[in-house]
């Protein structure tokens, strides 16, 4: 794995050569700008923390059989309904007198719901009526990026200026732990809600009944375990997690909500997964690793013209090398859609 | 044995993973000869015959065709040289007809395009000349299980296959199926076709074979002419004894009533019953033996009692609680236990450890802090303890459970259900696949369960399992349960020919 | 406004907007008979119209870069087999991946080899067919387009000849259905899937090309926006036939025309409403709450021999 990973950096490493940079120092000089400094590493954890909430929907979505991938659309309404909260519903804002106190248990709640619903929306198809959730959940992408679309260009538009909403209320914003980075405290979120999904998976009954119902559905059935419902459970936990995600862009970092705000962190997240192994405690170092990266690769481009794209030609590589290592070494994860296709008909004795 | 064989095995040699399937297997089949492949469950006659088919690849050894030596590397290659195989489970595609299945893959006529209307004549005229009618243009998901297998006859026909090979193909037919079968057979031998025919029934191959090779522990025992042997003397070759294996067992001294079933019926996804009207009464202490030939009800019966399988009518009372509508938590909850057949996909998750399959089911009662967090320190107790009472094999109960033996994952399973099962044990195929020794290990541990009061219904398709351990039993063919009779009332004899739905007194129907 | 007009204007934008989508499900309909999702026909349709795009701007022709997205196209289709079959990994994370890597991959071959220079092609002009684009009606909504769009019309229809009336179809239907039945009758798994994957590529690679040549005339990193999942949409809700898949892409097609012209005249139906339309209508069909459920059983699932 860790030769996989270096490959995809060697690879990656050619790339920088065309443009008069050679690799090493240009790695060194990525690295040093994502986590040289307090500050850059205040930019790689503002990078990191959506990638941590994202990832851990998909830990808790994959381990539970289902490939859910509609994170993106869970993201952008999760965003949504942290904006329609910070605005008071309309550009002018209602007289509604929510003091900090409950407006952010408040905030995040309304977020967490929504990504939550939208997540079970996809849930409810798959276990009621065995729709394919990796296709339902892809066009569900779709239709959330036209309710904020439509959102943003009609009733929350900030009159008279760009598709998207005014600037929300300052008391509304999540403080900032360090101000030179502007990093807000969505770290702080997307670390406890590691923390919790950590202790779910790994210590609870209910994460057990969790990962048998996504290995083996049929052995979980069997053990009494009530499938439909441990699935439906982790789809909701998964929606709402990302839904964080689009709160923290929100209230943390553009202070607005705008059309395109995911910007492909959903399906960035589900990489940082998988690099993690679907390990919960796996997932913060590398999404702190990819945000880093990303954080590196903007500076890069600033200061040598190197184009950004290389980051995200590393980043997905790294995880190419390890799946096309992984079958070498018939290393296998427990990925939803990636057990053999079995005859459904009686089969044959051990 | 002046001809040229047809086909022939010349020391082919196959392992998967630890085990020889194939140790050394040489044997051959005439032109024209209706050759038998006896032998237990495990002998390494399918794996032999996938080899022959080009399924799998032998580690080492040769296949003659017409006494040349040739390379069968895929099914393609077997298929050009005329060898053709009906599979244990039918190789169909559902959605598609049976003319459609049976041209797949073939290259016929000119030009790249499909002549249906062509192939459908072509087929109709075999099917009629075989004895095997069947509508070409049916879509194969909704035929009977007996006609899908003429389809498969016929896709060989359609080839020209000079070589058929039949993998246990009587499993899942009715004695009228089974006599049409072996006429078709018969008018193929006629015709100078080879048949394998692959099985465990002694009477199937005196009925139809001319030669049978005996297979045992993945080796050939010996080829031999029908006409010169005897059942007697093929199953004595077949197990390797002349006495089968037997377990000390007192007469058992049944309680009061665990497990009451009435009227119980239920339907498969197409709609078709499975189980039609299911009576039994199942008392403390005692082992009631489900006979039969799978497919006849046996899965449905066992996944009904747990709760798998919801059911159509009927009711099933555990004690005196109606339990017909409960979950299966609830039942398990209430002293049901089950070890199921497919004792790798539905008795245990393999890719978690031997500790995490020990408490499936029973993960909520290993918690501390009031339910919220899983005691993991319980969760290795009742693992050690499970390896320790039942001689489970293990360097550790970390080791993930499909690394284990088939035998001792048994041994698990079997621990753990026994283990929570206060009341009802159901029990379906126990020792299936497993060596002798897991066998014996199996059969005391649940004469002692027995013993311990508890209730137990196995079902199993082994007749020497059923003599040897039930205290009562009945017969389930096609859905129905024949009425318990006590273990020393009964001969193999009558529970053979019960099984084969033969008896009117048990089902009220001629033969 | 509901005039015949109106009408006739509406039916040809809708077609030429259901061009580009329509030729890449083609492949992807191949793709997904043989057993095989490939997500990432996002990450193909932008590369196909990147090659098409440097292939047209490097020759001076713009019929050249059509045919150079293809050949892009096959490339990333043989890329994507070799994860997809020979690896049998699980498809949707390289197709996913792929998607973020095609991106990369894009975006710094277009700076490495455009630079801040990028000239505009040619567009490949609307051919009025002879005769039938004086047809009333039918000639503006059908005859009237560039030929890429006459191309994949023709590819419809082969694509629904080859798939239902021929033995490679059915062997590739076989596979997708019930992938140990095919191969017990001398089909090879992987052969059919590769095939397949190829296509998609291809198919993909020239909806790009299609993009670039017919429509835009231009290269952005942005230029395919969801024009890959549209056609994974439109397979989906034309239930893996070529032909309902020219219905279903019509009713995209349709929905995005209208929006257009819905916002000259009037805001108060939101556009989003008829954008939207179609992916909920696609989410039913896939759930089998729109009918039944065709999707191939052995979709998604790898086969290995032993």
């Amino acid at each position: 794995m860790l030769l996989a990973a270096l490959a995809a950096f060697a690879v990656a490493g050619l790339l920088f050569i065309p443009y008069g940079t050679d690799p090493l120092s240009a790695y060194a000089f990525l690295f040093a700008e994502a986590f040289g400094s307090l500050r850059g590493f205040g930019f790689t954890l503002v990078q990191a923390t959506p990638l941590i909430l994202i990832a851990q929907g998909t830990v808790l979505a994959w381990r539970a059989g289902l490939g859910y991938v509609g994170f993106e659309g869970c993201f952008v309404l999760g965003a949504a309904a942290a904006a329609w909260l910070a605005l008071g519903g309309t550009p002018d804002g209602f007289p509604y007198a929510l003091p900090p106190a409950l407006f952010f248990p408040a905030v995040l709640a309304l977020s967490f719901a929504a990504g939550a619903v939208w997540a079970g929306m996809i849930g409810v198809l798959r276990v009621r009526f065995r729709g394919n959730e990796v296709l339902t959940s892809l066009m569900a992408n779709y239709v959330a990026a036209f309710i904020v679309q439509y959102l943003v260009s009609g009733p929350m538009r900030q009159p008279g200026s760009l598709p998207q909403t005014p600037r929300l209320p300052r008391d509304t914003w999540l403080p900032y732990l360090i101000p030179e980075a502007r990093t807000h405290a969505g770290i702080l979120i997307a670390l406890v809600a590691s923390g919790l999904v950590a202790v779910l998976l790994r210590a609870t009954p209910t994460g057990y009944e969790i990962i048998a119902s996504g290995i083996n559905a049929r052995a979980a059935r069997y053990g009494g375990i009530p499938v439909a419902r441990r699935q439906m459970l982790a789809i909701l936990l998964a929606g709402g997690l990302a839904a964080l995600a689009g709160l923290g862009a929100v209230l943390g970092v553009q202070h607005r909500l705008m059309d395109g705000l995911a910007g492909g962190a959903g399906f960035v997240g589900i990489v940082v997964a998988l690099l993690a192994r679907l390990d919960p405690l796996a997932v913060v170092p590398a999404a702190i690793l990819y945000g880093g990266l990303e954080v590196g690769g903007a500076a890069m481009q600033r200061d040598t013209g190197v184009p950004s794209a290389v980051v995200f030609i590393l980043e997905s590589l790294v995880v190419l090398f390890i799946l096309g290592s992984g079958l070498l070494r018939g290393w296998r994860l427990p990925l939803p859609w990636s057990g053999r296709w079995r005859a459904t008909s009686r089969k044959a004795a051990e | 044995m002046s001809a040229v064989p047809l086909a022939a095995l010349r020391g082919i040699v196959k392992r998967f993973g630890p085990v020889l399937a194939n140790d050394h297997v040489s044997l051959d089949v005439r032109p024209g000869e209706v050759h038998a492949i006896l032998g237990e469950n495990g002998a390494g006659k399918s794996t032999a015959m996938q080899i022959l088919y080009g399924l799998y690849r032998p580690d080492a050894g040769e296949i003659h065709w017409n006494g040349a030596p040739v390379a069968i590397a895929d099914p393609a290659d077997a298929i050009a040289l005329g060898i053709g195989m009906v599979h244990q489970e039918f190789l169909l595609v559902p959605p598609m007809t049976v003319t459609e299945n049976v041209v797949l893959g073939l290259r016929e006529g000119r030009g790249p395009m499909l002549d249906r209307s062509g192939a459908a004549a072509r087929l109709a005229a075999i099917a009629a000349r075989h004895g095997l009618a069947v509508d070409p243009s049916a879509r194969i998901a909704y035929l009977p299980i007996g006609v899908q297998q003429r389809v498969e006859i016929l896709k060989l026909l359609y080839r020209d296959a000079r070589l058929l090979i039949l993998d246990e193909p009587t499993a899942v037919l009715t004695p009228q199926e089974k006599d049409a079968l072996f006429a078709t057979l018969r008018s193929l031998r006629a015709e100078g076709r080879s048949v394998v025919l692959v099985t465990h029934k002694l009477h199937e191959i005196m009925a139809i074979a001319d030669r049978v090779t005996v297979m045992r522990g993945g080796r050939v025992i010996d080829t031999l002419d029908v006409a010169g042997t005897s059942e007697r003397d093929l199953a004595r070759r077949m197990v390797g004894r002349e006495v089968v294996l037997r377990v000390a067992r007192t007469p058992a001294r049944p309680g009061a009533a665990a497990l009451r079933v009435e009227a119980l019926t239920a339907r498969d996804a197409a709609g078709r019953a499975t189980l039609r009207g299911i009576d039994l009464m199942l008392h403390a202490g005692e082992i009631l033996g489900i006979a039969g030939v799978e497919g006849n009800g046996q899965s449905e019966l066992a996944e009904a009692l747990l709760g798998l399988l919801p059911v159509t009518g009927g009711r099933i009372l555990l004690g005196r609680e109606d339990i017909t509508r409960r979950p299966v938590a609830a039942r398990r909850a209430r002293g049901m236990g089950f070890i199921p057949a497919d004792r790798r996909g539905t008795g245990s998750i393999t890719a978690l450890s031997v500790a995490a399959n020990a408490v499936l089911g029973e993960q909520r009662r290993h918690t501390r802090a009031g339910g919220m967090l899983l005691d993991r320190g319980a969760i290795v107790a009742t693992a050690r303890e499970i390896v320790a009472h039942f001689g489970v094999r293990t360097p550790n109960v970390a080791l993930p459970a499909g690394k284990l033996s088939g035998g001792n994952l048994q041994k698990l399973v079997l621990g753990r259900e026994v283990r929570r099962a206060s009341r009802v044990l159901v029990v379906e195929q126990p020792t299936r696949g497993l060596d002798i020794g897991a066998v014996e290990a199996v059969w005391q541990a649940l004469l002692a369960e027995r013993d311990a009061g508890r209730a137990i219904l196995m079902i199993s398709a082994e007749l020497d399992e059923i003599m040897n351990l039930a205290d009562r039993i009945a017969v389930l063919f096609e859905g129905r349960l024949s009425t318990p009779l006590p273990a020393d009332a009964v001969t193999r004899e009558q529970l053979g020919l019960m099984m084969a739905g033969r008896d009117p007194a048990a089902h009220g129907r001629a033969a | 406004m509901l005039n015949q007009a109106f009408f006739v204007t509406w039916l040809a934008a809708s077609v030429g907007l259901a061009g580009p989508v329509l030729l890449a499900a083609q492949g992807e309909i191949f793709a997904e008979r043989a057993g095989v999702l490939n997500i990432g026909l996002e990450g193909t349709i932008l590369l196909g119209a990147l090659g098409s795009y440097l292939a047209a701007v490097a020759t001076g022709s713009t019929p050249l870069g059509f045919v150079a997205g293809g050949v892009t196209g096959l490339a990333v289709g043989a890329v994507l087999a070799l994860f997809y079959v020979g690896a049998q990994a699980s498809q949707v994370v390289v197709g996913i991946v792929f998607n973020i890597l095609a991106a990369g991959v894009a975006s710094y071959v277009y700076d490495l080899a455009a630079g801040t220079s990028a000239p505009t092609i040619g567009l490949l002009r609307p051919v009025h067919l002879p005769v039938l684009s004086a047809l009333p009606v039918l000639g503006p909504v059908l005859f009237r387009h560039p030929l890429p769009l006459y191309l994949t019309l023709l590819i419809v229809v082969l694509a629904q000849v080859v798939l239902f009336r021929t033995r490679f179809g059915l062997a590739l239907i076989a596979v997708g259905e019930h992938p140990r039945a095919a191969h017990a009758a001398g089909i090879s798994v992987a052969r059919m899937r590769v095939i397949g994957v190829l296509l998609s590529g291809l198919g993909g690679g020239l909806a790009g090309a299609y993009l670039v040549t017919a429509q835009i005339g231009l290269y952005r990193d942005n230029i395919v926006s969801g024009e890959g999942f549209i056609a994974l949409a439109i397979v989906i809700f034309g239930r893996w036939s070529p032909l309902r898949s020219l219905l279903a892409a019509l009713v995209f097609g349709g929905a995005d025309a209208l929006q257009l012209s819905l916002q000259l005249f009037n805001d108060r139906v939101p556009a989003q409403v008829l954008l939207c339309l179609p992916y909920i209508l696609t989410i039913l069909a896939v759930s089998g709450l729109l009918g039944g459920r065709a999707q191939p059983a052995a979709l998604m699932l790898p086969y290995r021999k032993e």
